[in-house]
């Protein structure tokens, strides 16, 4: 493990943008979003969680699949540079490999080159994920839900911890390794400092409420799909979104075309299963035409038909969904009823 | 690296309408780079991304069959937007297509056994696909049988096809259409109520396809008759929007439709809990 002094962290992020496209945490507004950053005064590190997600990075919130006109079909160059992050949490790492999973392949036929998707592939290819630990987690936390906490070293390529005049950094993957080597500020560290981590872990951990055993949650979704249960559950739901839109693991998007017959893009923006849109037919027909049907395919999307795919919830506890609902739809207390009630 | 979000160019080379009121009409389209026609290898039952730059990209079952080289035939019923324009097209109109896209009936498990066929409306698309692919290998199938219904007679979709098909007897057509008709001496009666009545032998394997009503009112039918929920096949639609199993649009519990289905036996449909 290596480390150095937290005054040389603008030197490091220099050091990362010789062969990196470099993206942090930055101010948006009143929000905090990940960025690309030219220089060190940029990044907003104020808060725990950057209120919109990490997922931008490499799946931006429109994107151009291709442009067209008289001559033809032209797709946008891919990057020159692959990307760093810094300043990524636990579980926006673990969300981002979680999305690699569906983009990079798709389920059941993976060596099949047709599933592939290049835009994300294009970006995310070669980057670099250095993830933080969380030395005071958010009420709204609850990674430790899914085998995870705030010091979970899982998919990071280099692991932060900040202590109190260092940063401790982990090279977790070769490519994280080789990046710490060859940072001439990084030194090891010694018995002193893994005795400071020790306890900001033990203080960290103390932060959490305790996890809940999910386990059986997804064999529980199973058998009540048609349980009244649901209304109950998506009684206040006013299908606003918000929840998808900020969610990290959420990847649904729509596909519209620009422009005019002769000059135009084709584009991708993200959407949500929460629009009563999503699924209206041409002929009128809508086969969730309720939002009782919608909140019940976003839960069961995340902790049952993604683990039947790809063996995993896709959520990772971040809580962005419990701060921003409007009308406080908590996702834990939805798994909470769900796990309680009796079939 | 293959891009499967990208359409390649094919020209309209033959439209035809199909019905009185203009709402259906058939494209024949042609490859424009050989390259694209060497890569586009299909099975009946998979289907197309069919886009017009600046108007969008909407879903169909490929109508033409793999033995019949060069062409690729979709037929398009007016419902909205994207296939308003569709309709507009022009023969000589260049066309942007992505596929072939899906899964394909069960050709395999066809082999060697009878096939049923149950088709209506204009839902008959991929099932035409699937009859002309059995015609011109007629020696590996046993007997193929086929129930069609439509409103009108002028409603049938491929009719100078379906007199070629009934003249043959190398395979059984029954076609039908709702009510009586001035000049109609085939079937009258709708196609769930044909079915029963037609003595199907439940040892065969069916394709049905039509609108949910009819496919609602058919399969307990067929249930009734004898036939195995592994040997009904059927395919579904949804709203769709990239064809690969990314953007979530036409998933049913943990299946999406643009790569797990379109086509799925019965037994595979009642363990999934949208499907109907
Ligand atoms: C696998 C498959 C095969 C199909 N085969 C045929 C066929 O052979 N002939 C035929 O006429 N129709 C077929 N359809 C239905 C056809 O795709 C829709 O009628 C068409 O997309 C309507 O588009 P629109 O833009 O005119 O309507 P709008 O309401 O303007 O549609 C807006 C958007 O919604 C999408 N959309 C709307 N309804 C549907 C729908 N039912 N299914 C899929 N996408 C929809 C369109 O792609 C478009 O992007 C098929 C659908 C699927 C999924
Ligand atoms: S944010 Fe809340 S109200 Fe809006 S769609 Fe999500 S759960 Fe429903
Ligand atoms: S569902 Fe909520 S808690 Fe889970 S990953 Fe999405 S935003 Fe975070
Ligand atoms: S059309 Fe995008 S997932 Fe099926």
């Amino acid at each position: 493990m290596y480390k150095f002094k937290i005054v040389y962290l603008p030197e490091f992020l220099e050091y990362l943008q010789e062969k990196y496209t470099l993206w942090a945490p930055a101010k948006s507004g009143t929000e905090t979003e990940f960025k690309v950053i030219s220089s060190f005064a940029e990044i907003d590190q104020s808060r725990l969680n950057t209120t919109l997600n990490p997922k931008e990075i490499f799946f931006p919130r429109r994107e151009v699949l291709f442009s067209y006109d008289e001559n033809g079909i032209k797709t946008p160059p891919p990057p020159e540079k692959p990307v760093a992050v810094w300043g990524l949490r636990t579980c926006d790492t673990r969300s981002i490999r979680m999305l690699d999973e569906v983009f990079s392949n798709a389920h059941q036929m993976p060596e099949k080159e047709m599933f592939k998707d290049p835009y994300w592939i294009n970006k995310y290819a070669d980057s670099l994920l250095i993830s933080q630990a969380c030395r005071q987690p958010l009420s709204t936390c609850f990674c430790n839900w899914f085998n995870s906490g705030p010091f979970d070293e899982t998919g990071s390529d280099i692991f932060v911890i900040k202590g109190e005049v260092n940063y401790y950094l982990k090279g977790i993957s070769d490519k994280g390794q080789e990046v710490l080597a060859g940072f001439a500020k990084a030194e090891q560290t010694d018995e002193k400092d893994a005795a400071e981590i020790k306890d900001l872990q033990a203080a960290a951990e103390s932060y959490m409420s305790p996890a809940l055993d999910i386990s059986d949650l997804k064999s529980k979704l199973d058998k009540i799909w048609d349980d009244p249960l649901w209304e109950e559950i998506g009684a206040k739901c006013i299908n606003c979104g918000a929840c998808a839109y900020i969610c990290p693991t959420c990847h649904c998007f729509d596909v519209s075309d620009e422009g005019k017959a002769g000059k135009g893009k084709r584009v991708r923006l993200w959407d949500a299963c929460m629009f009563q849109l999503f699924t209206k037919e041409a002929s009128g027909h809508n086969p969730r035409s309720n939002s009782l049907n919608r909140v019940r395919q976003r839960v069961m999307h995340k902790y049952n038909y993604f683990v039947d795919n790809y063996q995993k919830f896709l959520c990772t506890g971040c809580g962005r969904c419990v701060s921003v609902c409007p009308v406080n739809m908590d996702i834990r207390e939805i798994i909470k009823k769900i796990l309680a009630h009796e079939i | 690296m293959c891009n499967t979000y990208l359409p390649f160019p094919m020209k309209v080379e033959r439209i035809i309408t199909e019905n009185p009121d203009r709402t259906l009409r058939t494209f024949d389209l042609s490859f424009i780079n050989e390259e694209d026609r060497e890569k586009f290898i299909y099975m009946p039952g998979q289907f197309c991304e069919f886009s017009i730059l600046g108007k969008g990209e909407s879903p169909f079952g490929i109508a033409s069959s793999p033995t019949e080289e060069g062409i690729l035939k979709f037929t398009v019923s007016r419902t909205g937007s994207v296939t308003r324009e569709i309709h507009y097209l022009q023969e000589g109109d260049i066309v942007g297509i992505r596929g072939p896209l899906g899964n394909w009936y069960p050709e395999q498990l066809m082999q060697n056994e009878d096939v049923v066929i149950i088709g209506g409306g204009f839902a008959f698309t991929t099932l035409r696909s699937m009859i002309v692919y059995m015609l011109a290998h007629r020696e590996r199938y046993g007997k193929i049988t086929v129930i069609y219904g439509a409103r009108t007679p002028e409603y049938f979709i491929f009719k100078e096809e379906l007199e070629t098909w009934d003249a043959r007897d190398d395979i059984t057509l029954h076609l039908t259409i709702d009510k009586p008709y001035p000049g109609w001496e085939k079937l009258v009666g709708f196609v769930p109520t044909v079915t029963g009545e037609v003595n199907l032998d439940p040892k065969a394997l069916v394709l049905v396809c039509g609108p949910p009503v009819m496919i609602k009112y058919t399969l307990p039918v067929l249930t009734k008759i004898g036939f195995k929920d592994e040997k009904i096949f059927t395919s579904l639609e949804r709203r769709m929007k990239c064809g690969i199993g990314k953007c979530g649009r036409c998933g049913i519990g943990s299946k999406y439709i643009c790569i797990d289905g379109p086509v799925f036996s019965l037994a595979e449909l009642n363990k999934i809990p949208e499907a109907f």
